[in-house]
């Protein structure tokens, strides 16, 4: 983040499960920074707490001046892009989140790993890849195997069933992308326009399997990680 | 007259206790111990009879004899119950009529008066509607602020079996008052929280708990005797059909002034497939949440009642 000597700024500074994140305002620009969760403390040198606004699951646990749920910080930052948004996702690391804006509704599945971030990093992980690698790969498949497990464990099996029976690793990777699209879809409610927020949509082939799947406009942030600290900021002003 | 041994009669779910104690039993809410308990059973839909059951069985909770609610509020208890009755309980299984058919819930009544040893002390019906008196007391001192939503939700729950011994449930009725500020009033609707701090959670992120659904039914309904008893029961409304009770519950969330609702579920319970129905029949702002295993409100469950408070502060 680039220095301002002299000039104090808010921040808004998410804390994630495995990412942590600030975001400040700086002559009308947004300024950001990504790292690792046990990294978060290189975020905030010399930031006095009071100019700090923290969301994330270690909210409370970092210095702030406040704080707010990530469930509020997202619907605050999606409305900086796109203010008319009605349902939000949020897919991270540990948990997705699908927040229905207009009936103030919010569905978590934080129990199951096969929708959230978790499940494709088991994929990345069985090819040796990283997790922007298997977005990529997706679209180099030319059919797509039919992957119906709910369960991460099982889909894991059934994915290594199917390199077994011939299909490609890009195949295999694109119908793990469709699996894990259609977990997210049950989450859903019916709407026209959906704002995807959260690290793991940065994956390109997942985003094209659940926009095969809902058939919706499906709407993306510049940076989709940065929504829910950029929220935190927006919130407190 | 004393009886030299006073039976304990577990029940599942709401039975009416004034009976019970009438027919000389001490009635013993067998859900009251599952918050606490460190109970994980191998084969189970919903924890909360899973738990009795399997501690039944294993007579880890010592009872005389069992009377299962199988028809109306809970459908899982039917099985548990039974699985708990071919483990040599003597047991009894009780219905509710769906429609509210007063004759119907009556003959119930009279069947399980007979099983109990039939009425010996019908002075209790008063004594205990005496006490629902006084409860529903304690339910308008919490609505005003006078006592906190953890000690009232402790004391109404409490009410199901009256902790078996009405000298005893009336000493702990006595409570001190104190001013409590109600800031984002909310109602929770459901079964109650599988967690035994899950007040303690809500009030701790400034969301104060004004109703109770189903502990108010437990100061709600009472009579002199086991007519005025059908008469009244019958309106339980975990029992009777969805529109009745939200007739009910509109009428009481309006009273209450609350601004948003929970509604509380519990994993591989029926009432979880009526959270769709609620949500579109009462226009507050609703949070669903969905426990599984007893023990402390989880972080998850906290995120989401926190979140929840931020929701009702910018409405």
């Amino acid at each position: 983040m680039p220095s301002k000597a002299g000039r104090r700024f808010m921040i808004g500074l998410d804390v994630g499960s495995t990412t942590a994140k600030i975001v400040r305002i700086v002559d009308g620009e947004i300024e950001y920074q990504i790292t690792g969760t046990h990294n978060w403390k290189e975020l905030v040198k010399g930031v006095k707490k009071e100019d700090i606004i923290s969301t994330g699951y270690f909210r409370h646990s970092v210095p702030h001046r406040a704080s707010v749920t990530e469930i509020t910080a997202a619907q605050f930052g999606v409305k900086h892009y796109f203010p008319e948004a009605e349902v939000i996702v949020d897919i991270g690391g540990q948990d997705t989140k699908v927040i229905d804006v207009k009936s103030n509704n919010f569905i978590i599945n934080d129990r199951c790993s096969a929708g959230t971030g978790a499940f494709l990093e088991f994929v990345a992980n069985y090819f040796k890849l990283e997790l922007n690698e298997i977005g990529t790969l997706h679209f180099q498949a030319k059919r797509i195997p039919d992957i119906n497990n709910t369960c991460g464990v099982f889909a894991i099996s059934e994915m290594i069933s199917q390199l077994v029976a011939g299909y490609s690793k890009e195949e295999v990777i694109a119908g793990m992308h469709y699996a894990f699209a259609r977990r997210i879809s049950f989450m859903i409610p019916e709407t026209e326009t959906i704002v995807l927020i959260g690290g793991t949509v940065k994956n390109e082939g997942m985003v094209s399997a659940l926009r095969d799947i809902l058939k919706k406009d499906i709407l993306m942030p510049p940076e989709p990680q940065i929504v829910n600290a950029l929220g935190a900021l927006k919130y407190y002003s | 007259m004393h009886r030299a041994h006073v039976s304990k009669i577990g029940m599942t779910a709401l039975v009416p206790p004034e009976l019970i104690f009438a027919c000389a039993g001490e009635p013993f809410d067998v859900n009251n111990i599952i918050p606490a308990s460190k109970n994980y059973p191998k084969n189970k839909l919903c924890a909360w009879t899973a738990i009795w059951r399997e501690m039944l069985v294993k007579r880890e909770i010592k009872i005389d004899s069992l009377i299962v609610v199988a028809g109306g509020d809970c459908h899982n208890a039917l099985v548990d119950g039974q699985k708990a009755a071919m483990s040599g309980i003597p047991t009894h299984f009780f219905f509710y009529p769906f429609d509210g058919d007063v004759q119907y819930l009556e003959s119930q009544l009279h069947k399980l008066s007979s099983f109990l040893g039939n009425i010996e002390y019908p002075e209790k019906f008063r004594d205990v509607k005496a006490l629902k008196k006084l409860g529903r007391k304690i339910d308008n001192k919490r609505l005003n602020g006078k006592i906190s939503s953890s000690e009232a939700f402790r004391i109404l729950v409490s009410f199901s079996d009256l902790m078996g011994d009405l000298d005893r449930f009336r000493n702990a009725l006595d409570i001190k008052e104190g001013n409590i500020a109600l800031n984002n009033r909310v109602a929770l609707i459901g079964v109650p929280p599988i967690y035994h701090d899950f007040h303690e959670a809500a009030q701790s992120l400034d969301l104060q708990i004004v109703f109770d659904e189903l502990p108010y039914e437990f100061v709600r309904h009472s009579g002199d005797d086991i007519n005025e008893v059908a008469l009244d029961y019958c309106n339980y409304t975990f029992a009777r059909s969805l529109d009745f009770r939200i007739e009910f519950l509109q009428k009481e969330l309006e009273k209450r002034k609350v601004e948003g609702v929970i509604h509380y579920t519990q994993f591989a319970c029926h009432h979880v497939l009526e959270d769709e129905i609620l949500r579109a029949k009462l226009d507050y702002p609703m949070l669903t949440i969905q426990g599984d295993l007893p023990g402390k409100t989880p972080q998850q469950i906290k995120l989401r009642l926190e979140a929840f408070r931020e929701v009702l502060e910018r409405s």
